[in-house]
């Protein structure tokens, strides 16, 4: 009898000594989420000049290449549409030529007007900067000097 | 009797502290709800945190513990979360771990007897990659295991 209580009670305080080392747990719940995130930034005021031809020879041009813009996206096939604020004087035209980022599709060199125009498409999950903005001014023999500015908006419109 | 009164002695050292206390780990609640909704352009989205939420623990004398933690399912491609546990006394925190479904250690060498509550910061990032994530979520176990 005294044996078996022995054992008993090493048996008791085993399964207690047991229970007090085991791993304790606790938990919580994270809720999170990430939203479309489309964002564009432009460094540089351009000044452009240019002097018309004389009558009868080529249209005069002019370019600045010292702006450049970054964009960041989540989604794809976002874009970059542009607009100035003003029409241009008759007989000059403004052009604006993004560089694309790595997964896009840049138009080239666009006529910029009072309506949103698209100059690069295609942008798909990019994070980027450093590309380079072109603007190029052109004068036929037929513009009046003129000194003036534009505002250029840029917009970048969300994909899917 | 003799036999019976060592064998009393020698196990209940082990099962509780000198204030009868057994190792313990609690958890204050569950961090608020993090988005990712801003970058800056050219960068990668910007991080969030939480750190309102707080754990608790204690261990037995002469059995140092660790914490270890994990989430029931892996994060979205391009998407981690990281935790941080400030450590109690004594302890060593490993600083900011990336959670996945694999128990990573977030503190070691945990041996205070009296309880201490600190705080857990939670760090959501997503990189473009990931795209656009709907609201989600995960179950975050953290659990006080023997060190080492």
């Amino acid at each position: 009898m005294k044996a078996s209580r022995f054992a008993l009670t090493v048996i008791l305080m085993l399964a207690v000594g047991t229970t007090a080392a085991s791993a304790q747990t606790a938990t919580q719940t994270v809720t999170f989420a990430v939203t479309a995130v489309n964002t564009i930034s432009f460094t540089g005021a351009p000044s452009l000049s240019v002097t018309p031809a004389a009558v009868g020879s080529s249209d005069a041009s002019v370019s600045d290449a010292t702006s450049t813009w970054a964009v960041t996206t989540n989604q794809s096939l976002a874009k970059v549409s542009a607009q100035i604020n003003l029409a241009m004087p008759a007989n000059v035209t403004l052009k604006a030529n993004l560089q694309a980022p790595t997964v896009g599709l840049s138009n080239g060199a666009v006529t910029l007007g009072i309506t949103s125009v698209d100059l690069v498409t295609g942008i798909t999950k990019q994070a980027q900067s450093g590309l380079t903005a072109t603007y190029v001014l052109t004068a036929t023999a037929a513009a009046d000097p003129v000194s003036s500015n534009r505002v250029v908006t840029y917009t970048i419109s969300g994909g899917s | 009797m003799r036999p019976l009164l060592v064998v009393v002695m020698l196990l209940s050292t082990g099962a509780s502290n000198a204030h009868g206390q057994i190792p313990l780990l609690t958890v204050s609640g569950s961090p608020s709800a993090m988005t990712v909704s801003v970058a800056t352009a050219g960068s990668q989205p910007n991080a969030v945190s939480d750190n309102s939420t707080t754990y608790s623990a204690l261990t037995v004398l002469l059995a140092p513990k660790k914490i270890t933690a994990q989430v029931n399912s892996n994060m979205p491609t391009g998407v981690t979360l990281t935790i941080t546990l400030a450590a109690t006394t004594g302890a060593i925190s490993a600083g900011a771990v990336a959670l996945d479904a694999v128990a990573r250690d977030v503190v070691t060498n945990l041996t205070n007897t009296l309880l201490e509550t600190k705080g857990i910061t939670y760090r959501l990032s997503a990189t473009v990659a990931a795209g656009v994530v709907l609201i989600a979520s995960r179950t975050v176990t953290l659990t006080l295991t023997a060190y080492p």
